[in-house]
């Protein structure tokens, strides 16, 4: 199902510029890489080239990502105001850029450095439209990094202490970071945990492994947790 | 009466692979997880088929397609409630059914739009598997005649609607989709051993696998997404008496419902169009056909018949290319797909020829869940529309940890979570931006196919008309060009027409204030300096040597 096809108006402007410049960054770098990356094999069909198909993605999402970047509606961004109004800041701005790219140009040759000199234009020309907005958008991006951070200590834990203790202490933990207090929604998290342990582990039987905890336990009850919880 | 004949014998064949406790079960955890699924705004099909995927490794082929086939059939007959009683789609579907299902129940007449929704629905479903059983011996004629080239075309047509469909998208989608392509080819290339995008890092060896970039992009992002986000206060209108009457009403336009499902049936089956453009397609020729067309998105009931049969029609048809020709056109369909590999099932012209028992089974599966799902919501709507008011962040908590239980239980590997982290993230920061995800899946899915299908194909073809050369390479090929053509003319339109809006608003008064405001600029800046040092030299100070 396509979820996104519904057309937006209103697109968010925040971070378009910000998103699209470190994905170019990304896909020129790994395009850069290609010939490091793949090989071209002697005496073997073009379509057929380990190289071929890799070419394919990275080429098209450079030259795809360039344009949307092209198309973005932009604004140039409010420089301070001695910025605007020091001429030799212009003229020093321009030659630095300029005096990089010939820079990289003569140290690694013409075609090794037009992957970098484009690098160096897309970061020119996105620290001229970047906004105070796309700055707070970024933030956001980053303070996405605590949820991921909870679930990578959630999928350590598992492994050593167990599957349903673990999943019973985090479940009400989390309630609780986001913002619930009442006893009803933290016994309803303990609850949700248990029932979730038990369809998948006890019931389904998928995959996950016996904690190194429940190696301590005695004799039958060790099986059984291994196996069930 | 032979079609008739060969339908009931087809449907005798394939009763006993549902004639089974554990395809029950499948049938019923799958209505009504669909449903509870689809009710729940924020959670919506892809999230729950990404959780579940690895659980239905370890069962049957039938039973796993079931339980997804349920969850995938039945979440936008759930998804309408919300959209109905909220104003808020459950499934990113339903947004066609809050135009006029909201104005309804504002005005008093919830009941009356819950019932229609349901009833089309249930319309749509029912006619999109009929037709499809109906035309399955067709389409076991025509399936041998794809080739490689065939499959190839056909995939690359498939990418190319996916990009297209996302109107003023499109370069990020097709940047998307690349992105999936180049994250397929990621590890060992199958036929020279050699290793692409690997840095040397022994994990990448075996490629990204999808179901990890799979969970991350659709369940962790969301769980993501409500973690950041808001709780939302929800008002429930109670709601009394039967659902019965939607069906008296459905009765009354049968031309729309009929055409509604055949536009689901058609958009369905072609690859990387699926739900939106057949309900945009009905709901306008709805809208165009209709006596009261100002009724249109302030409760008219044509226009709910039209969404609702249209999106369920899709669901049966877009098994077609993945069953057929192994090509998923859509997410939903791409996460199936993994189930058949992991079984050793390669769908495609051969599972029709030769396993067509299976195929039909599939499709019945999808009748008795429509069935199900209908009378299960017929008498439990009132409880069911509890669960709409789940908090957000609550809900959050629960996918982050279903999500665990997705990844890890795929191959135990701490790396797996990391990459579906990832991907989260990633897939985290596209929502904000409104950005389109499913691309990438796609890319992934189709991309792999695509490298397989035209090194095959190749090996026979000596110059590029070859290539093309029969049939069925021919009108896909064909096809291509027109969707491109189509395409291009559909921007080329939209730039005169977003030039046309620019001159119209830039009239000569509007413009005479700027005229103004960059003479006064010129005089005090440029004509300004020059005039102050022409006087200058008049009014120079006296100095003491004067």
């Amino acid at each position: 199902m396509s979820d996104e096809i519904i057309e937006h108006p209103d697109r968010p402007q925040r971070g378009q510029v910000l998103f699209a410049a470190l994905f170019l960054i990304c896909a020129t770098l790994l395009l850069a890489a290609i010939g490091d990356q793949t090989k071209w094999l002697k005496g073997k069909d073009f379509f057929a080239q380990p190289r071929f198909w890799p070419g394919i993605g990275v080429g098209g999402m450079v030259l795809f990502t360039a344009l949307h970047f092209w198309h973005l509606p932009r604004k140039q961004r409010r420089l301070p105001r001695w910025m605007r109004e020091a001429d030799w800041f212009q003229w020093a701005e321009s030659l630095f850029w300029a005096f990089l790219a010939a820079g990289l140009a003569l140290w690694l040759g013409p075609i090794a450095a037009a992957p970098m000199v484009f690098l160096v234009a897309v970061i020119r020309v996105t620290w001229l439209y970047q906004h105070w907005t796309d700055r707070r958008e970024a933030k956001v991006w980053a303070s996405v990094f605590e949820w991921a951070g909870w679930f990578l200590a959630y999928v350590l834990l598992v492994p050593i202490i167990g599957y349903l203790p673990v999943t019973m202490v985090f479940a009400p933990i989390l309630t609780w970071r986001v913002g619930y207090r009442s006893r009803l929604m933290l016994w309803t998290s303990v609850v949700f945990a248990v029932v979730v342990v038990l369809i998948f582990k006890s019931f389904l039987q998928v995959k996950i492994p016996g904690a190194a905890l429940y190696e301590y336990l005695p004799g039958a009850l060790r099986s059984f947790f291994i196996l069930n919880f | 009466m032979d079609l008739i004949y060969d339908f009931l014998t087809q449907v005798q064949a394939s009763s006993s692979y549902l004639a089974r406790w554990d395809v029950v079960l499948a049938l019923l955890v799958g209505s009504v997880g669909g449903v509870l699924i689809g009710a729940i705004p924020g959670v919506g099909p892809a999230v729950a088929i990404a959780i579940l995927l690895p659980a239905t490794f370890s069962m049957d082929p039938i039973v796993g397609l079931t339980v997804l086939l349920g969850i995938y059939g039945s979440s936008m007959y759930g998804g309408s409630i919300p959209a109905i009683l909220i104003n808020t789609p459950g499934t990113a579907v339903n947004a066609l059914t809050t135009y006029d299902g909201f104005p309804m129940t504002t005005r008093g007449e919830a009941r009356r739009a819950l019932s229609l929704a349901y009833s089309s629905s249930f319309f749509g479903g029912i006619f999109s598997v009929v037709c499809l059983i109906l035309f399955a011996p067709i389409l076991a004629k025509i399936a041998p005649m794809f080739g490689s080239r065939e499959i190839f075309l056909a995939a690359l047509l498939g990418i190319i609607l996916v990009v297209t469909a996302h109107r003023k998208h499109t370069l990020i989608a097709a940047a998307m989709a690349c992105f999936g392509i180049w994250l397929n080819t990621i590890g060992l290339h199958p036929a020279s051993y050699s290793k692409r995008y690997t840095f040397d890092q022994s994990w990448l060896s075996g490629g990204v696998n999808l179901i990890v970039v799979v969970l991350g992009l659709f369940a962790l992002s969301q769980a993501f997404t409500l973690l950041h986000g808001d709780d939302e206060k929800v008002r429930l209108t109670k709601l009394k008496g039967s659902f019965f009457q939607g069906f008296r009403e459905l009765a009354r336009h049968p031309r729309i419902a009929g055409i509604s499902a055949t536009f689901g049936v058609v958009m369905g089956m072609i690859p990387g169009v699926g739900e939106f453009t057949a309900q945009f397609m009905s709901y306008t020729y709805a809208q165009k056909s209709s006596k009261r067309p100002e009724d249109f998105g302030h409760g008219s009931s044509e226009g709910l018949i039209a969404a609702e049969t249209a999106n369920n029609a899709v669901p049966g048809a877009a098994m077609v290319p993945l069953l057929a020709l192994g090509i998923p056109g859509e997410a939903l369909t791409a996460m199936m797909l993994s189930v058949f590999y992991v079984h050793n099932v390669i769908p495609g012209p051969q599972l029709f020829q030769n396993d067509m028992d299976f195929v039909v089974a599939l499709y019945l599966a999808l009748l008795i869940l429509n069935v199900l799902v209908v009378a299960f919501l017929l008498v439990a709507t009132n409880q069911l529309i509890k669960v709409v008011k789940i908090p957000n962040r609550f809900l959050g908590v629960c996918i982050l940890i279903l999500s665990f239980v997705g990844v890890y239980s795929l191959r135990n590997s701490l790396t797996d979570c990391i990459v579906a982290a990832a991907f989260g993230i990633f897939g985290f920061i596209m929502k904000r931006m409104q950005l389109p995800v499913v691309p990438i899946v796609l890319g992934m899915v189709l991309g792999g196919i695509m490298e397989v299908k035209l090194r095959s194909a190749m090996a026979r073809v000596k110059t590029p008309l070859d290539f093309i050369d029969r049939p069925i390479a021919a009108i896909l090929f064909g096809m291509i060009v027109l969707v491109l053509l189509l395409h291009f003319r559909r921007v080329w339109l939209d730039y005169k027409e977003r030039k046309t809006d620019e001159w119209q608003t830039s009239h000569a008064s509007t413009s005479f204030p700027a005229i103004l405001s960059r003479r006064r600029n010129y005089i005090l800046t440029e004509r300004g300096k020059k005039l102050r040092a022409k006087r200058k030299t008049f009014s120079r100070r006296l100095t003491d040597n004067d």
